[in-house]
Formats: C-alpha cells, sequence, structure tokens
C-alpha cells in the first residue's frame, strides 16, 4: 500500500477529479444497497397483504430514478479516476522522455534500449493500474463491504450478520494462500515461456546449420519437447487458477446456508420477517465483488510498487554534463588548439589519447587516420564534449570547451556519425532535421552537395518518400549521404564526418568532397576514414595509432614518409582496382 | 521485402480465422464433451441452490412446519449440492484450461514445423525477429483466445441457459418478461464491438506510434542531441502522447456507457420487472415469496455472466487478429526445393558437375550466368572472387538450398533433384561461414542431432581438426556449457568447433565457405592445418579469401559478376597476369594490412 504514500503528490495534483471520483464511487455504494431494501419492503408488503398500485408504483419509480442516477455516476467516476490515471500515464512519459534528451551519450551506452523502452511502457502501465484500477478497487471494496456490513448489521440484525460472515477468515485465508501459490508457479511458467522464446529465437538464427545437415525434423522435436514443457508449467497454475472460483462460491454458499438456518430461526422467533431474511441474502450476495477485490488490490499494488520505484530510481539518474555559471552563449567558429596530455573513459583504465598537441586554422579540412580503435573517434567527441577532459584541455577560438554552453558549443558543430541514424519520417523531414524551417530550395541543394538528389528523385514520391523501419528500406551508402546532406544544410562552423563516406563508392566519394571544398571554403571541416582517398586534400592529416599521433602533414608529405599512411594508401589502391575487376577505370 | 512476402502482411478475414481455430478443437472432442458436461453439471447444481431455499421457505419456513428429517436431508443436500458444484467446476475449468493449452502447443507446432520447411529464400528475405514473435507472442494471444475467452463464453452462455431454464421452470410468464432483456443485452454487446473495434484499434496505433518514436529517440538521441531539436522532438512526442490519451480517453467513456454501467442499468430494470410482476399479481391472487426469492436471485446471477462476457469482447477481437497473423505464416508457399522422381540414388564417389548453371534469386537480375565446371573425385575446387561475384551462389546452388531453372548440378553423373534430403545432407558437408554454436554443451554442439554419433567419435572428430587441446583444458571438457550464440568462445575457436561438427558426420564431399573473420596467428595456423586435413581423400568445393590456403588446389576459378573470368591451376593463374594475380599482390599485403587497419 506504500505506493499510494509515494503517489500522493499525484493525488493531491489532481484532487478534485481523484476526491470527486472517490465521492461518486462512495455514493454509488451506497446506492446499491437500496434496492435489496426495496425488494424487502415489496415482499412484506405482500406477505402482509397491503401492497397497493400506488406503493408499487411509488417504489418501481424510485427503482428508476435510482437505475438512472447510477448509471451517470457510475459513467462519471470512470472518467474521473481512469481519466486522472491516464493522465498520470501520459504526464510520467513526457518526463522520462524529457530526461532522456537530458542525458549524455555514456546514459544510453550503459543502458539498453528495451530495458529503458520497458520503463515507459511496462512500467508506467502497472503505475496507470494502481492510480487507476487500484484506488477503485480500494475504495469500492472498503466502501461497499463497509456499507453492506454496516446495513445488514443495523437494519437486520447483527447477530445474524456475524453468523452469516463466520466463513469469510476462511476465504480470506484461502485466497492468499493461493495468490502465492499462483506467483510462484506463474513465475516458472513465464521462464519457460522465455526459454521456448529463445528456442525459436535459436533456431530461426541457425536455421542455415539445421538445412545443411537436414535436421528439420529434429528441431521440430526438440520444439515440441521445449513447448511440453510450456504446457506442463501452465497446467501447474492452471491448478491453483482454477481453484478460486469454486472455493469462492463453495464458500458463499456456507454463508447462504448459515444465514438461511439460522434467518429461519429468527423467522419462527418472530425477530426477522421473511421480506426481511430475503433481503439479507441479497445483501449477502453484494459481499462476494467486494471480497474478490481485496485479494485483486494486493496484486496491481504490489507491482505498482515495484515499477513505480523502477521510475523514480530511472528518473534521478543525473545530468552527466552541465554549463558553468558564466558560460559563452555565442557559439564559436572553427579554430582548433588541441593540448591534449593523455584521457581515459575511467581513472585508472588505459589511455585513449596521448600527447595530442596540434592547431588548426579557421576554414582549414584536417583528416585523421588510423586503425579501429586507435581514438578517433574518441578525439572527435572530446571536442563536443561528449565526456569531460581531465589531462588537458581544448581550446575553440583561443577558449576552453567548457567556457562555452553546451547549446553554443553544439550549434558550432554538424556531425555526420559513423552509424548513420535516420528518424521514421521523410526524406525530407530527415535531411531538414535541424533545420525545420527549411525550404524545398535548400533541402534540394543540400541533397544535390550530397548527391543523394539523383536517388531520392527516382524514388516515387520523391522527397516525400518516407524512410526507417515503416518506409522504405535504403541502402547504407544511401542512408549515409543522407546524413551528409543533414548536417550540410544547418551549414555549421564545424563540419565533422567520422567514417561517413565508407558506404559509398570512389567516384561518389570523389563527387562529394569537391563539392565540399567549395562550400566549406571558410569553414573548419574534420574528417576521419579508413578510405585514405577521402582525406587527400586535408590541409592537415594526422594518423593516429593508440591514441598517440605517429604522423602528420599532408597528402604529399606523408606520401613522401613511406610510412604507415604510404603503405595503407597503396594497399587501398590496389584494392579498389580489385573490385572493379581489374581493369583500372 | 519482395512482393512474394507481402501477402503475409494481409490480415485474414475473420471468418476464415474462426473456421480454422474450430479445426484445431476438433481433436480434442471427447474431452471438451467431458468438460462441457462438468460446466452444465455445475453450473446446473449452482443453479439448483435457490430452489431448494425457496422449497424450504415456501414450503417449510412460511407455514412453518418444520420436519426435522426432511429439513436435514434438505439442509444436506444443499452442501452436497455446493460442494459437488465445487468439484465438478474445478474439475471443468482445469479440463478447459488443459485443452487450451494443448490447442496453443499443437498451434505452435504446426507454425514452427511450417517455418522450418521453408526454404532459405524465405529466410534470406523475412527478418527472423517478426518470425519468432509471431510463433510464440501471436500464438500466446490466441491461448487467451481458448483460456479466458472460450471458457468464459461457453461457461456463461451455460449459465445463462441454466438460469433461463430454471426461470420457466419457476413461472412462465415472468421468464417469458425477462427474456426481453436478452435482446438488450445483445444490442449492447453489438454496439460495444462494433465501437470497441474501432477505438481499440486507434488506440493500438496510437500506442505504437507513441513506442516507436520513444524507441527512435532513445537510439538517436546523440543525433538529436547535436543538432539540438531536443524541444522539437520533445514537443512532438507530447503530441503523440496526447493523441495517445485521447484515444484511451475515448475507450475509457464507450467502456464507461457500454460496459458496466449499462448492464448494470438493465439488471435494476429487471428488477423492476419481475417486482411489478408479483406485485401485480399479488392484488389478485396470493403469491409464493420462494418464487421471487428465486427470480430475485437468478437475476443477479444472470448479469454477472454477462459483465464478465463484455469485458473479454476486447481481447477476443486482439485473438483473432494475433491467429490471422500465424495462420498466414501457416499458409506461407515457399518450401524448400524437395526431391523429385522416384529413384534413391547414393553418392559414391562425390564427382560433382555444373553444367551451363544460369541462376537469379529474383527471376530478374542474373546471380550466375553460363558456369560449368567439373571437379573429379577427391579434387579439390577452389572458388575465388570480390564480395558479390557468386561464389555463395554457387554453394547455394550445390546445397541444393535454392533449386535451379537453367542448367543442370550432377553428383556422380545423377541430377541433384533426385537424391533424397537425407542422402545429400549426410554425405555434403558444408562449414558455414558463421560458425553458429547452440546453446547445450560441447559435445552436443559437435553432435547436434545425431545420437547415432558416438561419445568417441565426437572426441575423435575434435581430434582430427585439433579442437581436442583447447576443449581439453575446459574445466569440465566436452560437457562445457556453450551460451548464447558462444560467445564465450573466441572466432577461432568456433570455427575449430563447427568443422568438429562436419567432421562427425564422415561427409563424402566437403564445402567450405571460409571465414573472413580474422582470428590470432596461431589459431589460424591451426585452423590451416585443420583444413588440410579434411580435404584429404575428399571432393572439396572451398570459397577462399586466403589464397595462399589454396594453391594447392587442382582447379582454381575466378569469379567476377557471375561469370568465370579466369581458371587453371594457381600457377598457371599467376602467369597470366590477370585479376587473379591481383588478388594474390593484395593477399600478399594483407596480413600486414590486417594489422594496420584492425585492431
Amino acid at each position: 500500500m506504500r505506493v499510494f504514500i509515494d503517489l500522493m503528490w499525484y493525488f493531491r495534483e489532481e484532487k478534485w477529479r481523484y476526491g470527486g471520483g472517490v465521492l461518486v464511487l462512495a455514493l454509488v455504494s451506497m446506492l446499491s444497497l437500496l434496492p435489496p431494501y426495496v425488494i424487502g419492503v415489496i415482499v412484506d408488503h405482500i406477505v402482509n397483504d397491503t401492497l397497493t398500485l400506488a406503493i408499487l408504483f411509488r417504489w418501481m419509480s424510485v427503482l428508476f430514478a435510482l437505475a438512472v442516477t447510477v448509471y451517470i455516476l457510475r459513467y462519471l467516476w470512470r472518467i474521473f479516476i481512469f481519466g486522472a490515471a491516464i493522465r498520470l500515464a501520459r504526464q510520467l512519459r513526457n518526463k522520462l522522455y524529457e530526461h532522456f534528451s537530458k542525458m549524455s551519450s555514456a546514459f544510453f551506452q550503459r543502458r539498453r534500449t528495451g530495458d529503458l523502452m520497458a520503463h515507459a511502457t511496462n512500467d508506467i502501465r502497472a503505475i496507470e493500474m494502481t492510480a487507476g484500477a487500484g484506488i477503485l478497487t480500494l475504495v469500492d471494496s472498503i466502501t461497499l463491504g463497509g456499507f453492506v456490513v454496516l446495513t445488514m448489521a443495523l437494519t437486520i440484525s447483527w447477530k445474524l450478520t456475524i453468523i452469516a460472515l463466520l466463513p469469510m477468515p476462511l476465504m480470506a485465508y484461502a485466497t492468499s494462500k493461493y495468490g502465492s501459490m499462483l506467483h510462484q508457479r506463474f513465475g516458472k511458467a513465464q521462464e519457460a515461456f522465455s526459454s521456448l522464446n529463445d528456442k525459436v529465437q535459436e533456431s530461426m538464427s541457425g536455421i542455415r546449420v539445421t538445412k545443411t545437415f537436414g535436421y528439420e525434423a529434429e528441431e521440430v522435436a526438440s520444439f515440441k519437447q521445449e513447448s511440453d514443457d510450456v504446457v506442463e508449467k501452465n497446467i501447474q497454475v492452471a491448478k491453483v487458477d482454477a481453484l478460486f472460483d469454486p472455493t469462492i462460491s463453495l464458500i458463499v454458499g456456507c454463508c447462504f446456508f448459515l444465514s438461511i438456518v439460522f434467518g429461519a430461526r429468527y423467522v419462527v422467533a418472530e425477530e426477522l420477517t421473511i421480506g426481511q431474511l430475503t433481503s439479507f441474502t441479497v445483501y449477502l450476495g453484494l459481499l462476494i465483488w467486494p471480497m474478490l477485490a481485496f485479494g485483486w488490490l494486493f496484486n496491481i499494488v504490489e507491482r505498482g510498487r515495484a515499477s513505480y520505484d523502477r521510475v523514480t530510481r530511472l528518473l534521478k539518474a543525473k545530468q552527466d554534463i552541465v554549463d558553468k555559471p558564466d558560460a559563452v552563449a555565442e557559439p564559436p567558429k572553427g579554430e582548433l588548439d588541441f593540448q591534449i596530455d593523455s584521457f581515459s573513459y575511467q581513472d585508472g583504465e588505459e589511455l585513449v589519447l596521448r600527447d595530442i598537441y596540434f592547431t588548426l586554422p579557421l576554414g582549414a579540412t584536417l583528416g585523421i587516420a588510423g586503425r579501429t580503435g586507435s581514438g578517433k573517434t574518441t578525439l572527435i567527441k572530446t571536442l563536443m564534449r561528449d565526456f569531460e577532459i581531465t589531462n588537458g584541455r581544448v581550446l575553440l577560438e583561443g577558449r576552453p570547451l567548457d567556457d562555452y554552453s553546451v547549446e553554443a558549443l553544439r550549434s558550432s558543430f554538424g556531425y555526420v556519425p559513423q552509424d548513420h541514424f535516420l528518424f521514421s519520417a521523410t526524406i525530407a523531414d530527415n535531411i531538414a532535421f535541424a533545420k525545420p524551417e527549411a525550404d524545398y530550395k535548400e533541402i534540394i541543394a543540400a541533397a544535390k552537395l550530397a548527391a543523394i538528389h539523383e536517388d531520392i528523385v527516382r524514388f516515387e514520391d520523391g522527397y516525400e518518400t518516407v524512410v526507417g523501419e515503416r518506409g522504405v528500406t535504403l541502402s547504407g551508402g544511401q542512408k549515409q549521404r543522407i546524413s551528409i546532406a543533414r548536417a550540410l544544410l544547418a551549414d555549421p562552423e564545424m563540419l565533422i564526418l567520422d567514417d561517413s563516406l565508407s558506404a559509398v563508392d570512389a567516384k561518389t566519394e570523389e563527387q562529394i568532397l569537391e563539392s565540399l571544398r567549395t562550400i566549406r571554403k571558410g569553414k573548419t571541416t574534420l574528417i576521419t576514414a579508413h578510405r585514405l582517398s577521402a582525406m587527400k586534400h586535408a590541409d592537415l592529416i594526422i594518423v593516429l595509432d593508440h591514441g598517440e599521433i605517429i604522423e602528420r602533414g599532408t597528402h604529399d608529405s606523408l606520401m613522401a614518409l613511406n610510412g604507415w599512411y604510404q603503405r595503407v594508401y597503396d594497399h587501398q589502391q590496389l584494392e579498389s582496382l580489385v573490385e572493379k575487376g581489374g581493369e583500372p577505370s | 521485402m519482395i512482393e512474394r512476402h507481402k501477402q503475409l502482411l494481409v490480415p485474414l478475414p475473420q471468418g476464415t480465422v474462426f473456421k480454422r481455430l474450430l479445426t484445431y478443437a476438433k481433436p480434442h472432442w471427447k474431452w471438451l464433451i467431458v468438460a462441457f458436461l462438468l460446466l452444465v453439471g455445475g453450473a446446473g447444481a449452482e443453479i439448483l441452490g435457490p430452489i431448494l431455499i425457496k422449497i424450504f421457505i415456501d414450503d417449510f419456513l412460511t407455514p412453518r412446519t418444520f420436519d426435522g428429517q426432511l429439513l436435514t436431508l434438505l439442509g444436506a443436500g444443499y452442501l452436497l449440492l455446493y460442494i459437488s458444484a465445487a468439484v465438478m467446476n474445478y474439475a471443468q475449468l482445469l479440463l478447459f484450461q488443459k485443452i487450451a493449452l494443448r490447442i496453443i502447443q499443437q498451434l505452435r507446432i504446426d507454425v514452427f514445423a511450417r517455418v522450418e520447411r521453408l526454404g532459405l529464400s524465405f529466410f534470406d528475405q523475412f527478418p527472423t525477429g517478426g518470425l519468432v514473435s509471431r510463433i510464440t507472442n501471436d500464438t500466446e494471444q490466441v491461448k487467451e483466445l481458448y483460456v479466458s475467452v472460450m471458457a468464459v463464453f461457453v461457461q456463461n452462455i451455460v449459465f445463462l441457459i441454466g438460469v433461463f431454464v430454471a426461470m420457466f421452470f419457476l413461472n412462465v410468464q415472468l421468464a417469458l418478461f425477462c427474456l426481453v432483456i436478452l435482446p438488450l443485452i445483445l444490442l449492447i454487446m453489438q454496439l460495444y464491438r462494433h465501437f470497441s473495434s474501432k477505438y481499440y484499434a486507434e488506440m493500438s496505433e496510437k500506442l505504437s506510434q507513441l513506442n516507436a518514436r520513444l524507441n527512435e529517440s532513445i537510439q538517436g538521441m546523440a543525433i538529436v542531441q547535436i543538432f539540438r531539436q531536443e524541444r522539437r522532438m520533445s514537443r512532438e512526442f507530447q503530441k503523440t502522447n496526447q493523441e495517445h490519451f485521447n484515444a484511451n480517453f475515448k475507450s475509457i467513456k464507450l467502456d464507461g456507457l457500454l460496459l458496466r454501467p449499462a448492464v448494470d442499468f438493465l439488471a435494476i430494470v429487471a428488477l423492476m420487472i419481475v417486482l411489478s410482476y408479483f406485485g401485480i399479481t399479488s392484488f389478485n391472487s396470493p403469491v409464493e415469496i420462494g418464487v421471487l426469492y428465486a427470480f430475485v436471485s437468478y437475476l443477479d446471477r444472470f448479469f454477472e455472466p454477462v459483465n464478465q462476457m463484455m469485458q473479454r469482447l476486447s481481447i477476443f477481437q486482439q485473438a483473432m487478429v494475433s491467429a490471422g497473423r500465424v495462420f498466414r505464416l501457416m499458409d506461407h508457399d515457399e518450401i524448400a526445393p524437395q526431391k523429385q522422381g522416384n529413384s534413391s540414388p547414393v553418392i559414391g564417389n562425390g564427382e560433382i558437375e555444373f553444367r551451363d548453371v544460369t541462376f537469379s534469386y529474383d527471376g530478374k537480375t542474373p546471380v550466375l550466368k553460363n558456369i560449368s565446371f567439373h571437379v573429379r573425385e577427391g579434387e579439390t575446387l577452389a572458388l575465388v572472387g570480390h564480395t558479390g561475384s557468386g561464389k555463395s551462389s554457387i554453394i547455394n546452388l550445390l546445397m541444393r538450398f535454392y533449386s535451379i531453372k537453367q542448367g543442370k548440378i550432377l553428383i556422380d553423373g545423377t541430377p541433384l533433384e533426385e537424391f533424397a534430403d537425407r542422402e545429400l545432407r549426410s554425405k555434403l558437408g558444408l562449414v558455414l561461414q558463421d560458425p553458429f554454436l547452440y546453446v547445450g554443451d560441447i559435445e552436443h554442439n559437435i553432435r547436434l542431432y545425431d545420437t547415432s554419433i558416438m561419445e568417441e567419435e565426437v572426441k575423435e572428430a575434435a581430434k582430427f581438426v585439433h579442437a581436442h587441446p583447447f576443449i581439453e583444458r575446459l574445466p569440465d571438457g566436452y560437457k562445457s556449457r556453450v551460451g548464447e550464440r558462444g560467445t564465450t568462445f573466441s572466432g577461432g575457436q568456433r570455427q575449430l568447433l563447427s568443422f568438429a561438427r562436419t567432421m562427425a558426420k564422415k561427409p563424402k564431399i566437403l564445402v567450405l565457405d571460409e571465414a573472413t573473420a580474422s582470428v590470432d596467428t596461431e589459431t589460424e595456423t591451426v585452423i590451416q592445418s585443420a583444413l588440410e586435413k579434411m580435404r584429404r581423400g575428399r571432393t572439396t568445393i572451398a570459397i577462399a579469401h586466403r589464397l595462399s590456403t589454396i594453391k594447392d588446389a587442382d582447379q582454381i576459378l575466378v569469379l567476377h559478376q557471375g561469370e568465370i573470368v579466369e581458371r587453371g591451376t594457381h600457377d598457371e593463374l599467376l602467369e597470366k597476369q590477370g585479376l587473379y594475380h591481383k588478388m594474390y599482390l593484395l593477399q600478399q599485403g594483407a596480413e600486414w594490412l590486417e594489422e594496420m587497419v584492425s585492431d
């Protein structure tokens, strides 16, 4: 029940909805006691032969008015309470989203997407249940149960009430016992289902092996075995599950039996009328639902609490990078000065960068080469303040990075990442991502610069073609070029291409580089690449190895050096020759 | 996605789905009848209860005549009735669940078996994630249909009929009055079904949009941040969130208008009918209070099942959609190539011939053009070429993963189509590029499903490919656990295990799709020596990336864009100074390059 206290802030925020809902709910509970009372009155009138058409009509009118009122009230509390619950879900989802958008990449590396999604889906659903059905069940079972028992005791007979309710503790005991049994068995059944899921996953991934050895039939047999286990575990669940209803019916039957047996004695002793006895049993029937509800309530609340704790913990995660109080809001221009002594992701861990000293004048192009894991991407990420440099600093226009606000700093960069990511939207929307107000002219110009315009107009819907999971599938090269167009449209002070020409062919690469040279005049461009031809024209090329600069210079000076750069470059030339089938083009 | 897979996404008509779901229940008809009888018995016993109380009130309590023996009998009868109702209901509930679970199991096995029989052409195109979800999650949804919808509907309909029978038994005229309620309920149900199918579809569509947006934002947050679009994305998310809220709110309103509140309204109207009837009757003739009591308590019991059924209508809708998806997959007709003809040829020598084979995956762009070659018993043929040159397609055809339309493939002079699957799979040993390991132990991964391979043979195979030493060094040797996809083993170790798996079957023909993954030099040497041993005395077709390893091949085919551009032995090809020569030069620097470019 602690979750209700945790959620108190929300109940306060929505005090009118919840207050109104609870009030209406209590009213409905109270009103639902009226029909049994009317039955009792009519029965007694019939027995005593005092019923007249007027009396009958009056009571029937009361019942009809009641029916209409209760219908409206029941509708109202649903709107109040369930409406408030889904408002909470909406609010929490927005909060989580805002929170995610403040987190740095380190946060997203630590957490898996599936896990973060689970918070925003399953957990929020459980909390919504608690704030809706949970509140309903709590209020309903307490008010209805309480009113019914009170009415029975006060208006009919408290003695008979106690007698009739004697078997109830037995029911409470039985259902809670079943509940814990069910919980355990259900867990096992879920495990069996997961392992069936894994089996199918494995079978589908390993289908080539199965086909190679011709083991299809054996695979099916083994699947059948797994599914037998699922059935077995679920039957165990069913065995407990099927106990609930019969047990409750049986105990309710006992309650009825007791109230009739003892009620009859009271009737004979003239302590009770037959009409009262009839009403009494109808009241008894009204108690079945609150009894069931209470067991259900525990189930909802337990889950809600676990989920609310998870969501709160996630929301408490701190923002990694914050602005200095007197941060410069003016976006810096691309004049770079790297003075990094050393850098490692965590203290005591292996150094990823060391002794990186170089300057890049405004408007120059920098090429960063080196094998996988040599520190190319890390070097670039330090520039964007994805993580703080501990030993050393990077100056932009003569100021250290952290003198600028994150907002200002980011507005100076256009980044084309290695793993090109496009959103499920139209191609035009994707290109205009950084500048949603851009018109078609600008979008097409950017696409032409990135050498993707020809591809786009060939699609049936042109620039309005939807890409991503729900749209057409693009090739890796096409995605890369759209990412480039996206960054070019923003016309940033500094453009960073992080191995983003890997999936385009040599001719297209040359075309893109050529257009970059014209439009990037006077602005800084940074290029990392495996294929060295991408940085051939750079003003400065540095070669990294194990986080250190091992060679530096221009293409010509590096080729003359006969070092790493020259050997890899020559090799790649030969490779592209083979790709073309041996004929130099 | 190619054209023929698109129909997998088209929903199946509900009528068809329902009929097919019923056929799945057919094999269980005997037990279903038993469960049904128990259900009728249980419901009957519960319905009889109020009648006994009615007898008590009318025949004993009202006239105040208490016969001890008869009363005891009545009381005992009442209790017995409730106990037997409990027992029968328990048995019935359990039985229905068991049948439902068995039906779902059968459905799962059927769809899984169907998928296993599909050709590789299907798996090469259709995303695995979608398949897994159809086989497990969708069938789980269908389970809800049998467990919570079917049982509840059957049970409650029986209950409703029972209540009406009892009412007719008590008072025909009044029962007829109450029957008026029934069409009203059906009308409400129909209305609810009509609107809810629309509203729920909208809601689940909005929810999936919401989740897609969230998922995408989480994955692309770096991009969102670097282009400073957090606020815009957040606004857009809030908009979708609001749309979902609106759809959700609409369905809450619908539930409020048509579910329990509406049914409870009808319940009071029904009560009014009963009370008015008895009241008006009492003006002219005496009324049996017991009958009134019974009617009132039946009304209570009548409306609960109605509520139960209404609550489950939306689950019913969802389950039907899922079942449609499962049946679509089950109907998919893209079966792997099958044996043709009645003869049962056996692979003896392992001679392979390709005769003018032209092949295309999509029927438009050919990936192989006029491929002809002949490999004699025990010889090695090497295929080299750039990615996409057609090497893997040759292997796909030889393994009969795809069927050919032009040209001929012969093994020992017999067309490939005429071999039985068993024969082909046991005599052709394919070593895959990606050595896939299964969860289980090492021994299982070498033997797989072939129980005729003894423990000794498993070891022999491992020794043969030099995998034995590293297996021995593991804490549990051959019984060591292999985790998901074998990630605890190095790439080289995984390759050796996959070699052992192939060698344990002692194939006549060896087909090697050499791995491109780089392994450390030491393992590389072991792998090379294992490969050499494996090839000895076997007809071998090898895709080689390391040209140095195929120097001793009897024939080398150089492929470029689906055509054989050069053929000959290593020395002959080098002499030609063609594509092979360039590749060789490239390879010479490869070791060095690997060191330079990757870590």
